[in-house]
């Protein structure tokens, strides 16, 4: 039992083998990776299709879209500790900028990402610097209702199309020879994985150093924290923009691929599906969460052959996994914001976890 | 006057009815070591918390290095160079032991989150800075081996060790220590006592809270002595261990009976 449960403990495992790997197998594997990744549009395997809905439209929407929302409300949940129950909010005002920018001014896609995820920062700022003082279920009441309030006043603004939403939302302009069309996904793929990799780039490099430590502490002992020096509010706040910048990244690409949106597609629903997959993934682990994403996201849709009964089968096989795994996928790691190569200290058997 | 680290002047911390601290004045000069002794429940501990912000006093006012901090965050008095240890110990249990040291150590970078983001000159040489400065701080406190493990996996008189490395990763101009040698035995409370002299030798100056008289009369250089919340004493050891009060609030009975 002992030894099963070793050789289950995927985290663990994993990390070994890369701390011991050499930077050369370091680069090959993720160059393969990414690579991977890239290719897996044209991949036409059995085991990852998903018969009754287009595969390459499935990779963009749900999975690409959750697995970044996901890595944006780990920031915020995972990383500080502070719980986010209306993250869809950003999202919606990413979208929102987009569509209204999109249709009523002659600005494009890429003039248009910067300011939705200005806004979409700014918003973070604003709803951030008076409530994180709050600590837990307050802050979670508070963000819930935040998130509804996005959500109702752009059903009853007309202005911005009431609860029609906004239609005829432009898509980017051509790069290169990718042409973003509504009759093929693979750009938009390719485009919001470009976004994430380089958004899992930034999210690793703070998480090594001085802020991901102070994010730890934070979330360990708010108290202790502060009387180690640190500007706890400060970086509460940090965690809230950048995880709502994230968010206003997707919620741009978002509307440009699907072309009308309406308000009621940033119900809470979509706050609390995110905030599954980092919980399920593996809360504070960047690839537990990547991956939680990428499972919640795409088993719905790979067994949508089972009809009716799938939500059941899904909601079953969740209950299920989280009985098996309550800490997620892949928990958090103990060392994780330790770069092997940046100490060389051995380690003795005692530090493990629980 | 620039010879006190510290003043606390007058100081009264009320909860609700308790009077915790009554009209404390209480001086802590440059390089030394003063231990603060009392019974339990005499105030030790709400000194500290009202040093380090935790607590606003009712009145009176702390002044450090000729300011008044009343007022400031916790996080701005620690920058200016307060740091403490925990009675009941408060590591960040989740993460390493040198994780925990580094946490103190970067107080003293200027690099935000940005800057981290992108990995400026500055954040790099600061995070080198900050991590040789927790290793030689392990190292200090014995501790080295412990550098990878979580703090909440180490033995206990570790984590206070750690405790200790963490708070002089921030370089404090005044060091808290609110009984760093609880639950030691005589052996490692000899050795404690030692490092806190080498911590004062190394031009630190330190405020210890401490129960056991024999480490104390062995490394300070004063001793105040407070009891329901009131400062009843304060001079060399000698002096205090002389005191009348001193002695009446230590064993219940006039000073002449013993
Ligand atoms: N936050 C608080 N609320 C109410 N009473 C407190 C608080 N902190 C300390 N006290 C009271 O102040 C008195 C002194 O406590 P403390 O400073 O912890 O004593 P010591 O450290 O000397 O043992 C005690 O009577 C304690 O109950
Ligand atoms: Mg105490």
């Amino acid at each position: 039992m002992a030894d099963m449960k070793s050789r289950l403990n995927l985290r663990d495992r994993g990390a070994e083998y890369w701390e011991r790997s050499p930077k050369w197998r370091r680069v090959a594997l993720s160059i393969f990776f990414i690579a991977l990744c890239y290719a897996i549009p044209f991949l036409n395997n059995p085991l990852i299709n998903t018969p009754g809905s287009d595969f390459r439209s499935v990779l963009f929407y749900p999975v690409g879209m959750y697995v970044m929302m996901a890595i944006g409300l780990n920031i915020v949940v995972g990383k500080s500790g502070l719980l986010d129950l209306g993250y869809v909010a950003f999202f919606a005002i990413g979208a929102y900028t987009m569509a209204i920018l999109g249709t009523k001014t002659s600005l494009n896609f890429w003039e248009i990402l910067p300011i939705g995820v200005a806004l979409a920062m700014l918003s973070g700022v604003l709803l951030g610097t008076p409530t994180l003082r709050l600590r837990g279920d307050y802050l979670a009441i508070v963000t819930l209702g935040f998130g509804e309030i996005v959500r109702i006043v752009a059903v009853n603004t007309d202005a911005i199309g009431g609860a029609r939403g906004i239609a005829g939302i432009p898509t980017p302009p051509n790069f290169f020879k990718a042409k973003f069309t509504i009759l093929d996904p693979k750009p938009y793929y390719w485009l919001l994985l470009t976004f994430t990799l380089l958004i899992i780039w930034m999210v690793r490099r703070m998480a090594a150093r001085r802020p991901g430590r102070a994010w730890d502490a934070i979330r360990q002992d708010d108290d202790v924290a502060q009387l180690m020096g640190i500007n706890t509010r400060r970086y509460k706040v940090w965690a809230f923009v950048l995880g709502a910048a994230v968010a206003g990244v997707g919620g741009v690409v978002y509307a440009s691929q699907i072309l009308s949106i309406v308000p009621d597609q940033f119900n809470l629903n979509v706050s609390i599906l995110i905030l599954a997959c980092v919980v399920f993934g593996g809360i504070g682990n960047l690839w537990g969460v990547i991956l939680g994403a990428v499972l919640l996201a795409f088993t719905p849709e790979r067994i949508r052959f089972l009809s009716q009964p799938r939500i059941l089968v899904f909601g079953m096989a969740l209950v299920l996994m989280m009985n098996l795994r309550p800490d997620g996928i892949l928990p958090k790691k103990k060392r994780e914001h330790f770069d092997p190569d940046w100490h060389t200290v051995e380690e003795s058997g005692e530090g493990e976890i629980k | 006057m620039s010879e006190n680290v510290l003043e606390l002047q007058n100081i009264t911390m009320k909860f609700g009815g308790v009077t915790a601290l009554n009209e404390v004045n209480l001086v802590v000069k440059k390089g030394e070591i003063l231990a603060l002794i009392g019974p339990n429940g005499a105030g030790k501990t709400t000194i500290f918390n009202v040093i380090t912000g935790v607590y606003k006093p009712t009145s009176g006012d702390v002044v450090f290095q000729g300011a008044s901090i009343v007022g400031k965050k916790r996080f701005q008095i620690t920058k200016l160079g307060i740091a403490r240890t925990f009675q009941n110990i408060r590591l960040f249990g989740e993460s390493s032991a040198l994780e925990n040291v580094v946490t103190g150590a970067d107080v003293h970078s200027k690099t935000g989150v940005v800057g981290s983001i992108f990995g400026t000159r500055q954040s790099r040489r600061e995070e080198k800075a900050a991590l040789e400065k927790a290793l030689e701080l392990l190292e200090f406190m014995g501790i080295k081996k412990r550098a990878g493990q979580l703090g909440k996996n180490l033995p206990y008189g570790d984590q206070r060790r750690l405790e200790i490395a963490r708070a002089l990763a921030t370089d404090p101009k005044l060091l808290l220590l609110d009984e760093p040698a609880a639950g030691f035995n005589p052996a490692e409370k000899v050795a404690l006592g030692e490092t806190i002299k080498k911590i004062r030798d190394a031009g630190y100056t330190v405020l210890l809270i401490e129960h056991d008289m024999s480490l104390i009369m062995g490394i300070s250089d004063r001793v105040a002595v407070l009891d329901f919340g009131t400062k009843i004493a304060d001079g060399t050891t000698t002096e205090v261990q002389n005191d009348p009060r001193v002695i009446e609030a230590y064993l219940g009975a006039p000073a002449d009976a013993s």
